[in-house]
């Protein structure tokens, strides 16, 4: 077995695990607190990709996509909220549909403009550096940081800021925070809309690392699901151990394997996890 | 004149009876023949629709992993026919008993699971098996997926019947078809389907008034994959081939679409469901490539303002329609 190439992947799956955590984060505190099951988020994932193209290809720089993507996915994320999901709220199982028609509006307009054939964005940072002995590129090292800083701020915002305490207070129990004069309504929103920003910032981090294309979101909601389900639904520092655990693992599984086997594998952990532990293999036993 | 609801409701539906019989006269008068080839694909996909319905219509199960059933079905033919070498009855019986071992397998653990979960579990139970056929290329073809050549229905000597005629395709997909709504509604008006509907209002009431809710769930759960079989194997002859690609989850998600959109809980909500989108397409698609845009608003547009779809809005115009003449019949009485 060749240790380097094992060691590769394994990193991989890390680098990769934490963008899909910044992902599934998302997905999580959306349905966390509006009780929606959001099947259109890989494709904000994927229009975060596709802004990120058209921002490098008309400015050239790679770091005015990494600011301004994520704000107008910000904006994009709550005019989505207003006209689509605020109608549908309190019905869960309609919202699976609403969103699937938002999916396929998304993956249609993007085909329109952007094309349908996938396309390539060059990393801002080239070359490559040594690690545990082999040669690693540079701007995945900076894609795990980027996510890690990302995701830090995410949980500081949730936890010190005013705006954060009204999110978790509206998740535990929407009518007590009502009442206590929370606005639900505008918490609602903007919980809506950060979740939209969080998926496209993660396409804009793995822009480079895959390929631009109308689909990407088709192949990457699964693994988002996966994430969610085994850390948890609506368990966000589960969530985010469960991503980097499956990448790392699915990792591990391709360098003796191929990728199917290694999808159909954490796919078969997934069904044991919603099977025997549907909270998640993070929470305690006591809820 | 006053005409009861039940008299417009049977007019209607023998209407649109005798439209489908027929299809294969009337059809090639105002349009091209290809528009049979459509109808009997639409017959096929309201079929697939139908079983999304018979979960989430009638037990309150959203499945949106129908497609794992329709695609079992569509291999057991193909390899029935392809590698096996049977004839067309018995790979037709081969498809539908492989699905519904299929759902009998998935059904005993997904129904343990409700709501979002169920509908989860029956996403990930499809893409397992999605999985499984990409990379099983050598029996199953993988993406470019499989053809077969078709083996005649019954042949005495020179006499042959076969699914190349497009006369035999198109009765033998409506009698099935048929046949299978017929079932279903005999299902529905059975204690069995009362029972299911009594599931899907209340789960903890049916319970304590002594239904087994995990049987009562699974006996649906199976039935609705021998559904999709059905429409599944039925797609494989239509087809004469079977792939990969009709098992992931995008096709469950239309099959949802198309129940919604055409009314969920209703018969014959996803017959008109998947007619219209299907229409839809095939019209629009000549003259524009991203009709799929439309579609999506229609889905949201519908879940917003018509959740009960197009049988929905149909019996809401009915119902005034009858009230009115309910008005006019009252007002000379009460001037008199």
């Amino acid at each position: 077995m060749d240790w380097n190439l094992l060691i590769a992947l394994a990193i991989n799956g890390i680098v990769w695990g934490l963008i899909i955590a910044l992902i599934a984060l998302g997905l999580s505190v959306i349905f966390g607190l509006l009780d929606i099951i959001n099947v259109a988020h890989g494709d904000f994932f994927m229009v975060g990709t596709v802004m990120a193209f058209f921002v490098v290809q008309t400015t050239g720089n790679f770091w005015v996509a990494l600011l301004l993507v994520p704000l107008l996915a910000f904006i994009l994320g709550g005019i989505i909220e207003r006209l689509v999901i605020r109608p549908i709220r309190n019905a869960a199982a309609l919202s699976i549909v609403a969103t699937f028609g938002l999916s396929i509006i998304l993956q249609e307009s993007v085909r329109g403009t952007f094309g349908a054939s996938p396309r390539r964005l060059l990393a801002p940072v080239e070359g490559t550096t040594m690690l545990f002995g082999i040669e690693y590129d540079i701007y995945r090292l900076l894609a795990a940081l980027i996510s890690i800083i990302a995701i830090s701020a995410f949980f500081l915002f949730l936890h010190k800021t005013k705006f954060g305490t009204w999110m978790r207070a509206v998740r535990h129990d929407r009518e007590a925070a009502m009442a206590m004069g929370i606005p639900a309504e505008k918490v609602f929103l903007f919980t809506f809309a950060i979740g939209t920003a969080l998926a496209a910032l993660g396409g804009v981090v793995a822009a480079p690392i895959t390929t631009v294309d109308f689909k990407s979101g088709v192949d990457i909601l699964p693994f988002c699901f996966m994430a969610v389900i085994i850390g948890g639904l609506g368990n966000l520092p589960g969530t985010a151990a469960a991503a980097v655990l499956l990448a790392f693992i699915e990792g591990l599984i391709t360098s003796f394997s191929d990728p199917t086997v290694a999808r159909i594998a954490s796919l078969c952990l997934m069904s044991a996890v919603l099977l025997v532990r549907p909270q998640g293999i993070f929470t305690g036993a006591s809820r | 004149m006053k005409i009861s609801k039940t008299t417009i409701n049977l007019c209607v539906f023998l209407f649109f009876a005798l439209f489908l019989v027929l299809a294969p006269f009337v059809l090639p008068l105002f349009v091209s023949p290809f528009w049979l080839s459509v109808t009997s694909e639409i017959l096929i996909w309201s079929l697939f629709a139908a079983s999304v319905n018979l979960l989430f219509g009638y037990v309150g199960l959203l499945s949106f992993g129908q497609a794992l059933y329709f695609g079992v079905g569509m291999y057991g033919v193909a390899i029935g026919v392809a590698k096996l070498g049977l004839g067309f009855w018995p790979a037709f019986g081969f498809g539908i008993f492989l699905s519904v071992v299929m759902a009998l397998i998935a059904g005993v653990f997904a129904v343990r699971l409700t709501w979002h979960y169920f509908a989860i579990i029956t996403v990930v139970f499809s893409l397992i098996f999605y999985f499984l056929a990409l990379s099983w290329k050598t029996i199953t073809g993988g993406d470019d997926g499989m053809g077969f050549s078709m083996p005649p229905m019954l042949s005495v000597g020179d006499f042959e019947i076969s699914m190349t005629d497009s006369m035999v395709q198109y009765y033998f997909i409506l009698l099935i078809v048929a046949l299978c709504f017929y079932l279903q509604h005999r299902l529905l008006q059975s204690p069995l389907g009362k029972a299911l509907i009594a599931v899907r209002e209340n789960d903890t009431r049916a319970a304590l008034i002594g239904l087994n809710v995990y049987a009562l769930r699974l006996t649906a759960f199976v039935s609705a994959g021998f559904l999709a079989g059905v429409a599944g194997a039925l797609f494989a002859f239509f087809g004469r081939y079977a792939s990969a690609s009709y098992m992931f989850y995008h096709v469950s998600g239309e099959g949802v679409v198309w129940t919604l959109v055409g009314g969920l809980g209703t018969l014959f909500g996803p017959f008109f469901g998947a007619a219209l989108l299907i229409i839809l397409r095939e019209e629009l698609s000549v003259y524009w490539e991203h009709y799929l845009l439309l579609v999506g608003v229609i889905v949201i547009l519908i879940v917003i303002y018509a959740p009960r779809g197009i049988v929905g809005l149909y019996s809401d115009l009915l119902d005034r329609v009858c009230k009115n003449d309910d008005d006019q019949n009252n007002k000379p009485g009460s001037e008199v």
